[in-house]
């Protein structure tokens, strides 16, 4: 007996085998259905004894292993089913023919024997014989378990008799010496009438009878057969079959104690029918018997009555000694070489009871026997059974280590080099079995978690056995789906070598057939989910990026306040905004537009040795239709931090999620998932796409600057300029997107400079450029802009550094050499040092401004967005003119002045300057030169007027500094249009405007106003000024008019003038006493009186020339009387009169 | 001596595994692998009985033909094995005893090292070099 059956358990030695058997052709999927249905009777109540007979079924039964039927009568095939199929009546002869040769093959132990005959139906002429059935097909054949039962009880009665006959002839005939096959030579002339001898026979037929009672159900019989069984054959010493009644004992002691059966689920017996009938007393058939006799002993079953088991508890083992003995029982066995097979299957049936009442260590020192158990030459099917049993066992007591190692090996063994077709196939499946032993899932899920943790090395082997298998089994796409899975899981516990095979092989493997996404379902149900390369290359943040500056929208502001109020009732609550806070995280707060390529940036790194190839890597989104454009990188090995853009367009508005990227690597392509990527940074990955809007470009006429202004600029030009010119920049703006522009509006914006700016700096005029719109996608349309510098002409800032303390005044003080002195030296030293023509460049200004272009069309606008491109325009300003200093000179008129102005030409070029009716002046470089400029003095005061009242409704609450400034712009203003100075540089061919704005202050701005008291002298009724001479006759009483105009503010006066007549000499001598030339006709002293604004008041009088000459009239106020005192001096100007007294002759003449 | 020796965390991965270096280092990883089976049996067996006062000691876990398992749980499930190889006869329980003891008391101090995070592989120096010290030189 060599072949041992791993599946027997302890309760197999109350069955009777039944050997079922093809004969002739049958097919074998109807074959196995027949024989399922007759499996299916595998325990049979018999009739009359209330007993009930268990069967066991094999299909194939090797004849040696009969002939240890003796020595345990469940090892007896004890009835033969043939199963065949008969196509016509010829053959029947034929056919009965076989199933008696298949009987002759079990013929010494059977009991009885049936044939199923398939596909004849009473065409025999034959007479009805009991052990044959005729059927017309497979599938029509009802009552096949009724004849087996019948069978069964046919069965049942010839045990029933053999019992009876072994149990009661003891005492009669001698006892034949039962004996297993090897023995048979060892009792060879061997003394048959020796009391040892007998004692043998008699113990082996104890054992026999014990074994028969079992079969019949009777369990307590056989439990006192077997002891007394056990008695015998201890005291001769007869170990091979103490050992089986020791066994058989056990078996018995397991059935009783375990009616559930030990051999698990799949050995389940079925309950049986009585037992449901009163499943809550668990009254088994025959107790009633057992209480009426006990010493009958009929029954099979156990009761939960006490009485009986007082009875029975002597003969029953308990569960420690079953143990025991079963260890007894194997030791024994172990004594004899050939009874390996038994020795085996006793392990197994004693680690299965083990394995019920939960002692895995001791069962595992059974196992640990049965491996070393030495079957002899075992085929190497054998030996696969052999470790997947002992796998299925140590999985039974809770060894699942130990499970999946031995189921391992078994996997190893389908494959093992000696096995000429190796079964790679039961191979793999084993493999696969083996997983949850070694705590290994092929869902790449359950490895994001942390860290890996586990018997990396083991798993790692495992995974690429199960690589090789599935590679050997011609599933390339298995094979790739585990390979990425090790590359994936088990990346840290690579070296490098390993990472460089494995992706080479991965390679290999995906150039045949290329890994996905998909779930791979293998034949047996089970999901290989896909394994996503998260680490190939590790992301580390995930970045949405905003538009470029141009290309954001904007949404047009509501009126204010609507947001907050669709918000929250109060103004401000840091709690709500908080729990705000929270839900709004994932939203970023700024948008994508429709039709336009959004990016999003990763931050990847390489974690191999090499250099890793990503192809078409792009992004994964929801919400909204995404157009992704993949792109390939490549990183170098072991690389740092790398900044990855993902682009894409999207080509609908609405929400969109960012959920993970696509790669493609070593052939897998991968959809990893953010929410599975462990340590990833992100800033929240949904936001909102708005609908499309057109797009701008812009170019302008002036060269762009290398290096924009400000990083928020879209672009920016930049020109040089001097002080005070105005240049044209032409804009063209062309809509290179795909909507209709509508909408365009053009703001600027000066940045915020320290150089003080007159004019306006930037000025267009936008209509012509609206009349283009709307603005059709590829057309464009042109704006023109004038750039107009004009910043400080005082050069204060420069040059009066220089000139630090000379004490400058701007009046008194006369053109001073001292800056031309301090400025040669500095021109002269440009060329020289470079650091000192960095200083020089300080000269030159720069002024910063952005013009804004909103525009909008297309769907984006219904949705109220718009979009702003930016314009920077940096201009770096030299000087051209200074005026160095200003001071004014009275002419001769009150009304006039002169203005003198020093300036400064600091270009390096000829410069001319012209100016309102002047003549042009020539200055050469870095030449100053004084320019008088005849004004008439400006009446600020109706200027002023006229500002302040457009000014009050627009700014009500500016200060009053500011006021004054604001007053001062306008007043400087107002000069500078009427001087409208001007330079030109014939050789640069550049001309600009000079202002005097910031030049003038206070005190030249008082001199330049028209002091708001006017005098008027009127000699002989006529206005007398400076310059005009007033004729008149000696002897002649000439009246002389003062009159006073007071265009102040308040009332003044009252004043008293004295009137003083004087001659000059010309020489400097002024000759005063003139009382005999001049009688004052009347008091020399006018009174004038309180004067209301705007009001004026006249004092008349008169003087009488006694001698021709040249008189002054130098007219005074009395100090005395002036009540004006505190009103600036410059308010009591009055015009010197110049008269010429003539005889009436000459005057005649 | 030990031809190898394995600390174990709780949640039964290994966070320390060394073998003299002659012999396949993958055949001791299944050996300990599957020895923990038994470890597991043992502690749920003792842990039912006296949980406060449980020998941490295992003893043999179980014989192969070639080597002998120990086992060694510290109160904080911490397995410790050692693997010896079965023909050193000589060796005694109370050797490996002390060996386990001395095992416990180095992992002690890798633990309290405030820089090792509990459930990490151990790579502490002075820990490799204790256990080298157990290992067998000759083999």
């Amino acid at each position: 007996m060599s072949t041992p059956d791993y599946m027997q358990c302890a309760e197999d030695h109350q069955t009777v085998l039944v050997v079922v058997q093809p004969v002739g052709i049958v097919p074998e999927d109807q074959f196995f259905k027949i024989y399922k249905r007759i499996a299916s009777v595998n325990q049979v109540n018999i009739r009359d004894s209330q007993r009930l007979l268990f069967i066991r079924y094999r299909h194939h039964y090797p004849p040696e292993n009969n002939d240890w039927g003796d020595f345990q009568t469940h090892r007896k095939v004890v009835g033969l089913i043939a199963v065949t199929t008969c196509a016509s009546a010829k053959e029947w002869p034929q056919t009965s023919e076989r199933f008696h040769g298949q009987k002759e093959v079990y013929g010494s132990t059977l009991y009885d024997s049936r044939l199923l005959v398939f596909g004849l139906q009473g065409e025999i002429a034959e007479q009805q014989r009991t052990d044959v059935a005729f059927y017309s097909s497979y599938d029509n054949c009802p009552d096949v378990e009724k004849r087996v039962e019948d069978f069964v009880e046919s069965i049942f009665i010839v045990l029933e008799s053999k019992r009876l006959d072994r149990a009661t002839d003891k005492s009669g005939d001698k006892i034949p010496l039962l004996c297993v096959p090897f023995e048979k030579k060892d009792f060879v002339g061997l003394d048959t009438d020796s009391r040892h001898y007998k004692k043998r026979c008699q113990g082996r037929m104890r054992k026999h009878v014990g074994d028969l009672c079992l079969q019949a159900g009777m369990l307590q019989d056989a439990l006192v057969h077997y002891h007394m069984a056990v008695e015998l054959l201890r005291s001769v010493n007869d170990f091979l079959w103490l050992g089986a009644a020791l066994e058989g004992l056990c078996s018995a002691s397991v059935i009783f104690h375990y009616p559930g059966g030990t051999a698990g689920k799949s050995g389940a017996r079925k309950a049986s029918v009585s037992q449901a009938a009163d499943a809550g007393k668990r009254h088994r058939p025959g107790a009633q018997e057992v209480l009426i006799d006990p010493g009958a002993l009929t029954t099979n079953g156990i009761s939960a009555d006490t009485s009986s088991e007082i009875g029975r508890a002597k003969n029953c083992l308990s569960q420690e000694d079953i143990i025991e003995k079963y260890k007894e029982a194997i030791s024994y066995y172990g004594k004899y070489k050939s009874a390996g097979v038994i020795e085996l299957e006793a392990c197994v049936k004693a680690v299965r009871v083990l394995a019920i009442q939960k002692r895995a260590m001791e069962a595992s020192e059974f196992l640990q026997n049965a491996v070393y158990i030495n079957l002899g030459q075992l085929s190497e099917e054998e030996k696969i059974q052999r470790y997947s049993i002992l796998s299925e066992l140590y999985d039974l007591i809770g060894f699942h280590r130990k499970s999946a190692f031995f189921k391992r090996v078994a996997a190893m063994q389908c494959v093992a080099p000696t096995i000429p077709e190796p079964g790679w196939r039961a191979c793999y499946k084993l493999l696969l079995e083996t997983l949850p032993g070694y705590s290994l899932s092929l869902d790449p899920k359950d490895f994001s978690k942390g860290t890996h943790r586990g018997w990396a090395a083991v798993q790692m082997r495992l995974l690429h056995e199960l690589v090789y298998a599935s590679r050997r089994m011609g599933n390339p796409a298995l094979s790739v789906r585990h390979l990425s899975f090790l590359l994936q899981t088990m990346l840290d516990f690579l070296s490098d070598q390993e990472k460089k095979e494995v992706t080479q092989s991965l390679e290999n493997y995906t150039s045949k057939c290329p890994g996905g996404m998909e779930m791979i379902t293998l034949p047996d149900g089970l999901k290989l989910p896909p394994v996503p390369f998260t680490k190939l290359p590790i992301v580390r943040s995930v970045t949405l990026l905003n538009l470029p500056l141009s290309l954001r929208p904007h949404k047009v502001k509501g009126p204010v306040g609507q947001n907050m109020s669709t918000k929250s009732p109060f103004i401000y609550s840091p709690i709500i905004m908080h729990g705000r806070g929270d839900d709004r995280s994932k939203k970023i707060d700024f948008q994508w537009v429709q039709g336009d390529v959004c990016e999003v940036q990763l931050m990847v790194y390489n974690p191999m040795p090499f250099e890793l190839r990503v192809e078409n890597m792009g992004l994964l989104t929801s919400g909204v239709d995404f157009e992704p454009l993949p792109a390939a990188l490549s990183l170098p090995a072991e690389s740092g931090l790398y900044p990855v853009t993902l682009v894409g367009v999207p080509r609908t508005a609405g929400n969109i999620t960012v959920n993970g990227y696509r790669t493609s690597v070593f052939g897998v392509s991968s959809d990893c998932l953010l929410e599975n990527l462990v340590g990833v940074k992100s800033s929240g990955c949904m936001l909102e796409v708005v609908p499309s809007l057109p797009r701008l470009q812009l170019s302008t006429s002036l060269p762009r600057s290398a290096h924009s202004c400000g990083e928020d600029m879209s672009s920016s030009v930049c020109v040089q300029l001097f002080n005070g010119e105005t240049q044209q920049l032409t804009l063209t703006l062309e809509n290179i997107g795909t909507e209709t522009l509508e909408t365009l509006d053009v703001t600027s914006k000066v940045l915020s400079t320290k150089e003080k700016l007159f004019g306006e700096f930037l000025s267009w005029d936008l209509n012509q450029a609206k009349s283009c719109l709307p603005l059709k996608p590829g057309q464009s349309l042109t704006l023109t802009v004038n750039i107009r510098v004009k910043l400080d002409f005082s050069g204060q800032e420069n040059l009066l550094q220089d000139l630090n303390d000379d004490g400058i005044s701007v009046t008194g003080l006369p053109i001073s050499s001292p800056l031309r002195q301090v400025l040669k030296p500095r021109t002269e030293n440009k060329p020289v040092s470079t650091d000192t023509s960095k200083t020089e460049f300080s000269h030159i200004k720069t002024l910063e401004a952005v013009l804004y272009f909103k525009y909008s069309g297309g769907a984006g606008q219904v949705e109220g967005y718009y979009r702003e491109v930016t314009l920077g325009v940096k201009v770096d300003v030299e000087p051209s003119v200074f005026f160095t200093r200003v001071s004014t000179l009275p002419a001769t008129s009150t009304r006039q002045c002169h203005l003198l102005l020093d300036v400064f030409n600091s270009t390096e070029h000829e410069l001319t300057l012209s100016s309102r009716n002047n003549e042009d002046l020539l200055l050469h470089a870095s030449e100053c030169q004084r320019m008088a400029i005849q004004v008439d003095k400006f009446d600020f005061e109706s200027l002023a007027r006229l500002q302040t009242q457009s000014e009050q409704t627009a700014l009500g609450s500016s200060s009053r500094r500011q006021q004054e400034e604001e007053r001062q712009q306008a007043q400087g203003g107002y000069i500078n249009s009427k001087l409208d100075i001007r330079w030109s540089i014939p050789s640069l061919r550049r001309q600009g405007e000079a202002s005097v704005e910031g030049v003038l202050n206070q005190l030249v701005l008082e001199h330049l106003q028209l002091a708001p008291l006017q005098w008027d002298v009127l000699v002989n009724g006529k206005p007398c000024d400076c310059d005009v001479v007033a004729d008149c006759k000696v002897g002649d009483a000439v009246p002389l008019e003062v009159k006073l105009t007071n265009h102040s503010k308040n009332t003044v006066g009252p004043f008293a003038l004295t009137v003083v007549p004087f001659q000059d000499y010309q020489n400097g001598v002024q000759n005063y006493d003139l009382q005999d030339a001049i009688t004052f006709i009347g008091s020399n002293t006018f009174y004038i009186d309180t004067v209301n604004p705007s009001d004026d008041s006249v004092c008349v009088g008169a003087l009488l020339f006694l001698y021709t000459g040249d008189f002054y009239l130098n007219i005074k106020f009395q100090e005395e009387i002036s009540a004006g005192r505190e009103l600036p001096p410059a308010w009591f100007c009055l015009p010197s009169v110049h008269i010429k007294a003539q005889e009436a002759v000459e005057a005649a003449a | 001596m030990a031809v190898c020796i394995a600390v174990i965390a709780k949640e039964n991965y290994p966070l320390y595994i060394r073998s003299v270096p002659s012999q396949s280092e993958l055949k001791f990883h299944y050996t300990v692998h599957t020895s923990l089976d038994v470890v597991e049996e043992k502690i749920s067996a003792v842990g039912k009985a006296m949980a406060d006062q449980r020998e941490l000691y295992l003893g043999l876990l179980y014989p192969t033909e070639d080597y002998k398992v120990y086992g060694y749980v510290t109160n904080s499930k911490v397995k410790f094995v050692i693997v010896v190889d079965s023909s050193n006869t000589s060796l005694r329980d109370n050797e490996i005893r002390s060996m386990f003891r001395k095992l416990h008391n180095s992992f002690t101090d890798v633990m309290c090292n405030p820089f090792y995070n509990p459930g990490d592989p151990i790579q502490s120096k002075a820990f490799d070099s204790m256990v080298s010290g157990m290992m067998v030189q000759a083999c």
